[in-house]
């Protein structure tokens, strides 16, 4: 990737509604320019979609959600690795991150749920029974202090002084 | 008490930017580009240094001079960032900011008479500073020369008392660098005229262009170089009042002098967050210095689309537009701008020589911020 490119998406990346004409200024380029290397971006998988960042603690339905982060442990295929198992878990919509990891398990994957008994019904019945799976051990999430480099705390505005040589 | 007060500073005019500060405090819904400080907080890693030196239980003076490890790491710094070697012992003092570096400096060379050169607009603090130091300013107007100071102008003020000349670049309030080359001729002067060179480069590292020239790197002028800088503006630590001054060892001992007086020695915990800073925190420096580049692009081009004439700027987070067009005065300008559009800016008149017709802008606000004082602007306009 250029410099260009690098300076752009990292625009993007901490604000997805950024509007190209902007960008065009903040990198000193034209609109025109600029929408055809996020378009790049997107053809070539670089940019995979624009989402945004919810504090769901704020929302009133988050007492109806329930985050859990799971351990799993697994035997690895012949040929396969790891994907293959990989797919078959993150194909489930309720997870909603998956990594394979180094260490003492496998995969940490985030599950999402209503509630504790949601949750523990996709171990027991969808993930614990997998091919290969060894082993699960599920932590519940009880607070969200940061996510995509956003700190969610409330902090007070803090002000500078309004005008100062 | 015939007259109970100094008679010093009753020649002093309060700050204009005093009397604009009290003004934008009374209105409501202000967008402020007055500011004089980054939008930042200081990057985590320097705040955490000095919470660690609190628990550990650094709550005492330090020399006066500053901690050892602290003027070793502005020693390495400057020489790393600059090419210019002092010693730790001798040629260096940690201040509280650079305004206190600007006053003791002033204090320690000027006798009541000396001439002082000041190339204007500038930073608002030289010129006081001066005066209360018993010196008398020369003014060279920059604005005819671009803002950048004239050497051939600078030569006709200079007289057999004139003391020193006062640089500031990148520039507050115009953003302005000095090229090298213009360095190289005010150098000959100061060499040919035996003046000293009081160079405040606490924008050093907001520079947008080229690698920056310190003035005591130029030839013979390190022995006649007084080096202003600090953190404030590059590590966003304005509040942490660190500054520094690097010069001869004759300078610094009588600097020392009157800051072991009046100050006793910089707070302890913010010259452990400094070290920290010079030694482990030059990343986000350079990520901090890009982001108002970027800003610097969006907001002096948009300024020129709506009709406000603005300079590109070199370095530093200010930019100084034109307001010639308006018929005002920048006074009348900044005081309208204000009461109609509730946008603050700081008249260029506050500035000194050459400020007047101009507005100083700082963009280091957030670009939502930056575009709703633009819209603002536009209406102004109209």
């Amino acid at each position: 990737m250029n410099k260009l490119e690098q300076e752009i998406l990292a625009l993007l990346k901490t604000n997805a509604r950024i509007a190209s004409s902007d960008i065009a200024r903040l990198v000193k380029s034209d609109e025109k320019a600029v929408n055809k290397i996020i378009s790049k971006l997107e053809k070539s998988g670089i940019i995979v979609k624009y989402a945004t960042i919810i504090n769901d603690e704020k929302t009133p339905e988050f007492k109806d959600t329930v985050r859990a982060l799971i351990e799993v442990q697994v035997q690895p295929q012949k040929n396969t690795g790891f994907d293959a198992i990989a797919k078959r878990i993150c194909n489930y919509d309720n997870v909603v991150d998956h990594y394979l990891i180094s260490g003492r398990y496998d995969f940490l994957i985030i599950v999402e749920g209503s509630s504790l008994q949601d949750i523990s019904q996709f171990v027991s019945e969808k993930l614990a029974p997998i091919d290969h799976v060894k082993s699960t051990t599920t932590h519940f999430m009880m607070k969200k202090y940061k996510q995509d480099g956003m700190i969610f705390e409330n902090t007070s505005e803090l002000s500078r002084l309004a005008v100062s040589a | 008490m015939r007259y109970p007060f100094s008679k010093k500073l009753e020649t002093i005019p309060p700050s204009g930017i005093r009397r604009f500060f009290d003004l934008v405090l009374t209105s409501e819904d202000v967008i402020s580009l007055g500011v004089g400080e980054p939008d930042f907080v200081t990057p985590w890693q320097i705040r955490e240094a000095a919470i660690f030196a609190l628990e550990k239980g650094y709550t005492s003076y330090t020399s006066n001079q500053g901690l050892p490890e602290l003027r070793l790491a502005i020693c390495d710094y400057v020489k790393e960032r600059f090419g210019v070697q002092y010693h730790r012992d001798h040629e260096t003092m940690v201040t509280v900011g650079v305004s206190e570096g600007v006053d003791i400096t002033l204090r320690a060379l000027l006798n009541p008479g000396d001439e002082v050169i000041l190339p204007e607009p500038t930073y608002v603090c030289y010129d006081p500073l001066v005066k209360l130091a018993g010196g008398r300013v020369i003014s060279v107007d920059t604005s005819k020369s671009g803002f950048i100071p004239d050497p051939k102008a600078i030569e006709k003020a200079i007289t057999p008392k004139t003391k020193a000349i006062i640089l500031c670049s990148p520039n507050n309030p115009t953003g302005r660098v000095i090229p090298k080359s213009i360095l190289l001729k005010i150098s000959k002067l100061a060499l040919k005229h035996d003046i000293w060179v009081i160079s405040d480069e606490v924008y050093a590292e907001i520079l947008f262009k080229g690698k920056y020239t310190s003035f005591a790197a130029l030839p013979h002028m390190k022995e006649r170089t007084i080096l202003l800088s600090g953190l404030s503006k590059a590590w966003a630590m304005t509040g942490w009042r660190i500054g520094y001054i690097c010069a001869p060892e004759e300078v610094i001992s009588r600097a020392l002098k009157i800051h072991q007086y009046a100050i006793l020695c910089a707070p302890i915990a913010s010259q452990m967050a400094a070290i920290e800073a010079l030694r482990h925190a030059r990343k986000p420096i350079k990520q901090m210095a890009h982001s108002y580049l970027q800003r610097r692009d969006l907001f002096v081009d948009s300024l020129n689309d709506i009709g406000l004439d603005t300079f590109t700027p070199e370095g530093a987070f200010y930019c100084f537009p034109s307001i010639q067009k308006t018929g005002l005065s920048s006074e009348e300008f900044a005081i309208q701008l204000l009461e109609k559009e509730r946008l603050a800016v700081v008249p260029g008149s506050v500035f000194g020589k050459g400020g007047e017709g101009y507005i100083r802008c700082c963009y280091a606000s957030e670009i939502g911020e930056l575009k709703e004082a633009l819209k603002r602007f536009k209406r102004f306009l109209l």
